[in-house]
């Protein structure tokens, strides 16, 4: 058994909507996942329902082979969980906090407080330690949150959008953090995030659009499908050069975005750069690497016109 | 093993947390004594008791009662901001299981009310002379008071998804527990509908239990007193963990998140 995550068909719904559809999902052990989707697409309710957090309304999931329903203590003992907002009491110090979460996870007495010593030392708390955990910044908070989550050394870390609101050096070292307890200890890491540059390193990276998935591949594979290069195309014109780009098939995908268009290039690139300069009505026109927002945009959008059939 | 660490990490948190509130504690230690002093004082001028105790001294049972009711049920209510400030989530995400977080909680609030009970109880041999294995007996029957006023706090906290201020609870539930016990006045006078409220009052045994604790006359044998006091206690438990869902306390915010952009059945 290699899997970490097996899910069939796994679905939820709140009354009448449907939150996530049917989530069919394999994740080895020791992968690095992102779930990503826009606001609403599903991933914190997957994620409870791994979590075994939420109950199921169809499907079901195995973690570590374990059932989400009839094992939830088993399941539970192998999970680090992070959810959005940081669960920290400001009453207690980063120290006390840490001993609460170790004891919440079954260890106890000298194996607990050498857990919470490791783990402060680990994550650099140190003269923090023992000062009230009010007084930390949130970068901080997020920090002891990241401990806490790992401190019991889980093989499997379900984080809901581990690095929200940090600024990029809290960021970098949330994601040194992660880093090292996967080399340190295999653990498995199913992530979701708004930052897509954050997935980038993702083994895996699964799309989730209105309660499904739209995408589940490599984050290299699912750029290739769009192309080597992106023409992000600014103005007026936008529109008719990116029809003329396809109409050349030089264009893999076109995406609508907020500000104009966002064409997957195939052709070479000098002759794409001759026919944008041509074109009336350009404001601003540039060629760069595909990225994963490219993908998350065309992905969701395609999502949305299956919606709308 | 498991069970036990999630009991002891949340009675510990709770603990601590209590000793760092400062301003609540105190404040749970004063309301009884401002009871005791302001209205044992006033009362005492114009009021002749038939069992020939004086008004303070009849009223003490029900003031460490009062302690005990409002530490052991504002410690248990809790719970709910708890749920507000996301360290619910980390109790109930444990291998431990939905019983130990209510025991834990249980566990701590009745410490908790314990030491605001215990506190006024010490000062009992400033008012009443007895011998001093009432004391004990006392400590004993202000443990069973508090366990039960914590059972209760739970009991409200189960279904509440906030509070606002704990102002209500004390006004609308605490209050008119205490007023209709016996605490403060000998129950037997009243008028017959709120003389079947009393004896339908959990908290009315619980003062009964400490008056023979502590050698008053008391109105009901002590061993209806224990048998209401610990019954009520193991009921309320048991009607929380039927009612308190766990994943209310998640479906709320998946919800919010599911609801923009998700589909409809079909």
């Amino acid at each position: 058994m290699n899997l970490a995550i097996e899910t069939g068909g796994l679905g939820r719904d709140y009354g009448d909507v449907r939150a996530v559809d049917a989530l069919d999902l394999e994740v080895p052990r020791g992968a690095l996942v992102g779930l990503l989707g826009p606001n609403g697409a599903g991933k914190t309710t997957a994620m409870l329902l791994l979590a075994t957090l939420l109950s199921p309304s169809r499907g079901g999931a195995r973690v570590f082979g374990h059932d989400i329903i009839r094992e939830r203590a088993q399941v539970r003992r192998r999970l680090g969980l992070l959810f959005q907002e940081t669960s920290v009491d400001g009453l207690l110090t980063p120290e006390e906090n840490l001993l609460f979460a170790a004891r919440l996870a079954g260890l106890g007495g000298r194996l607990a407080r050498a857990a919470v010593a490791g783990t402060i030392e680990r994550v650099g708390l140190g003269s923090r330690a023992r000062r009230p955990a009010r007084e930390l910044s949130g970068g901080w908070r997020r920090l002891l949150d990241i401990a806490r989550a790992t401190l019991h050394q889980p093989d499997l870390l379900i984080l809901d959008e581990p690095t929200v609101g940090l600024d990029p050096e809290h960021r970098d070292t949330v994601w040194a953090l992660l880093d090292a307890q996967r080399r340190a200890h295999g653990s498995t890491v199913l992530f979701s995030t708004h930052y897509l540059a954050e997935a980038e390193p993702a083994d895996r990276v699964v799309l989730l659009a209105h309660g499904r998935v739209v995408a589940d591949a490599a984050p290299g594979a699912l750029r290739a499908e769009l192309g080597g290069e992106i023409a992000e195309i600014e103005g007026p014109g936008a529109e008719r050069l990116a029809r003329a780009l396809r109409g050349l098939g030089s264009a893999r995908v076109v995406l609508r975005t907020g500000r104009g268009f966002r064409v997957g290039i195939t052709a070479e690139r000098q002759a794409v750069v001759e026919l944008a300069g041509q074109a009336p009505g350009i404001e601003r026109f540039g060629l760069r690497p595909t990225s994963l927002e490219d993908v998350y945009f065309a992905r969701t959008q395609d999502a949305a016109e299956v919606e709308a059939r | 093993m498991s069970a036990w660490s999630a009991v002891h990490g949340i009675v510990a948190r709770d603990l601590l947390r209590s000793t760092r509130q400062t301003s609540r504690l105190l404040g749970g230690v004063a309301r009884p004594f401002m009871w005791l002093v302001l209205v044992g004082a006033g009362f005492g001028a114009i009021t002749r008791l038939e069992s020939g105790l004086s008004y303070p001294a009849f009223v003490f049972p029900g003031i460490v009662t009062m302690a005990a009711l409002f530490g052991g049920t504002l410690t248990a209510i809790s719970t709910v901001y708890d749920r507000e400030f996301g360290m619910l989530r980390l109790m109930l995400a444990s291998p431990a299981g939905i019983a130990a977080v209510l025991a834990g909680r249980a566990i701590a609030a009745t410490l908790v009310g314990m030491l605001q009970g215990g506190i006024v109880l010490a000062f009992g041999p400033v008012l009443l002379d007895l011998e001093p294995w009432r004391w004990p007996a006392a400590a004993a029957a202000l443990a069973a008071v508090t366990a039960m006023s914590a059972m209760l706090g739970l009991l409200i906290a189960a279904r509440l998804r906030s509070v606002e201020n704990f102002a209500g609870i004390i006004n609308v539930v605490l209050f008119p527990l205490l007023f209709l016990s016996g605490a403060l006045y000998p129950t037997a006078g009243l008028p017959p509908l709120l003389l079947a409220l009393a004896r339908a009052n959990p908290v009315t045994y619980a003062v009964d239990l400490l008056r023979h604790a502590l050698g008053q006359p008391a109105e009901r044998v002590a061993s209806v007193d224990l048998a209401v006091v610990i019954g009520t206690a193991v009921v309320a438990f048991a009607i929380t963990a039927v009612l308190f869902d766990p994943e209310q306390r998640f479906v709320g915010r998946a919800r919010r998140e599911a609801t923009p952009a998700a589909a409809p059945h079909r």
